[in-house]
């Protein structure tokens, strides 16, 4: 857009100013470059400096097309609707095998459940051992704390 | 001092019967391991012991988990701020 | 099919209650366990926990049965065909191993 401008209003001004004469003088169809000219030609010189701009306006944005105006600007709400349920059903797909991705699908341990849940529990005997090796194991970490405390003050002591 | 702990893993794999103990505290930190249960196994461990202790309403019924397969069992028990993973293959 | 699955679970000598449960959530309950939702989710967690344990790096969790063994009663669970099955039986082997 910038570049469309630009190249327009230079070929303008290498029209009126430039080309012809090569030291600046005043230039009527163009500018008003002197000050005494301002009061009466002003009005007309502004209507021809709009007239010009306009047209350059006019001729640029005929050859414009803005993407950036025609999307947000050209988006009907259908068109919002449908780009949210593009969008959705592609998120869905993907959070999908995320999903599955997270919790990883239950593992089979047997194929017949009844006959598993049926059968004999573990033995007492077994569930008597376990509970007396974690009541020894705590008393044996209730002794650690103690015996800690005695013999670190004994550590400091000697040297 | 750290004997008693390690004196006690060692008694408890003298039982031809059991191939690993580890015991960990309530953070799943290993306090001390032998045989076939290790560091990595603490976690698990300590987080089965309490969602099985959520299972009940009554604090003093203390409850045993056993993952059971056809070779041997390990069985988890929490005594006070310990719990301990016994694996145990069957006889 | 409910049935197909629950009669089973039904004749299970000392069975207090049963609970199927799948991901979406509980697919049958019956006699203690019946609507308990809370007991199904902790199972459901115990159950995820349990089969992260691996023994020896092997790639399958060394589990059949996991059992909950209370003073009087046992959560005894498995998993079949992406259903969780729990059964709560009486726990009455105390008395005769101990005497």
């Amino acid at each position: 857009m910038g570049c469309c401008y630009s190249s327009e209003s230079e070929t303008a001004e290498q029209d009126g100013d430039e080309r012809k004469p090569l030291i600046p003088h005043p230039n009527p169809d163009s500018k008003p470059p002197n000050g005494t000219e301002r009061n009466p030609a002003n009005i007309s010189s502004t209507r021809t400096d709009e007239q010009a701009l306009l047209s350059i306006i006019n001729k640029t944005a005929q050859n414009i097309i803005d993407v950036s105006a025609a999307d947000s600007q050209g988006m009907e709400q259908h068109e919002y609707m449908d780009k949210a349920r593009q969008y959705s059903t592609k998120l869905a797909v993907l959070s999908s095998t995320l999903s599955q991705k997270k919790p990883p699908p239950l593992p089979s341990l047997t194929s017949q459940p009844h006959q598993v849940l049926a059968s004999d529990l573990v033995p007492y005997s077994d569930i008597q051992q376990v509970s007396k090796v974690a009541a020894y194991a705590y008393s044996a970490i209730s002794q650690i704390k103690v015996d800690a405390k005695e013999e670190l003050v004994v550590q400091f002591a000697i040297p | 001092m750290e004997a008693t702990l390690e004196q006690h893993l060692d008694d408890t794999m003298k039982n031809p019967a059991i191939v690993g103990v580890l015991c960990t505290d309530a953070q799943g930190h290993n306090l001390g391991c032998r045989g076939s249960l290790s560091d990595e196994h603490g976690g698990v461990v300590s987080v089965l012991a309490k969602q099985a202790a959520s299972l009940t309403k009554d604090p003093t019924d203390t409850p045993t988990v056993c993952l059971e397969s056809d070779s041997g069992t390990v069985l988890v028990r929490t005594h006070g701020t310990i719990t301990v993973a016994m694996h145990k293959m069957v006889s | 099919m409910t049935t197909a699955l629950t009669q089973g679970l039904e004749r299970i000598p000392g069975q207090l209650g049963y609970l199927v449960i799948s991901e979406d959530g509980v697919l049958a309950s019956s006699g203690e366990l019946e609507n308990d939702e809370r007991a199904a989710g902790v199972i459901m967690q115990m159950v995820r926990t349990a089969c992260r344990f691996r023994l020896h790096g092997a790639a399958e969790p060394p589990l059949k049965r996991m059992s909950v063994i209370f003073e009087d009663y046992v959560y005894a669970v498995t998993i079949s065909g992406q259903k969780v099955f729990v059964v709560k039986r009486q726990n009455n082997q105390r008395e005769p191993v101990t005497a």
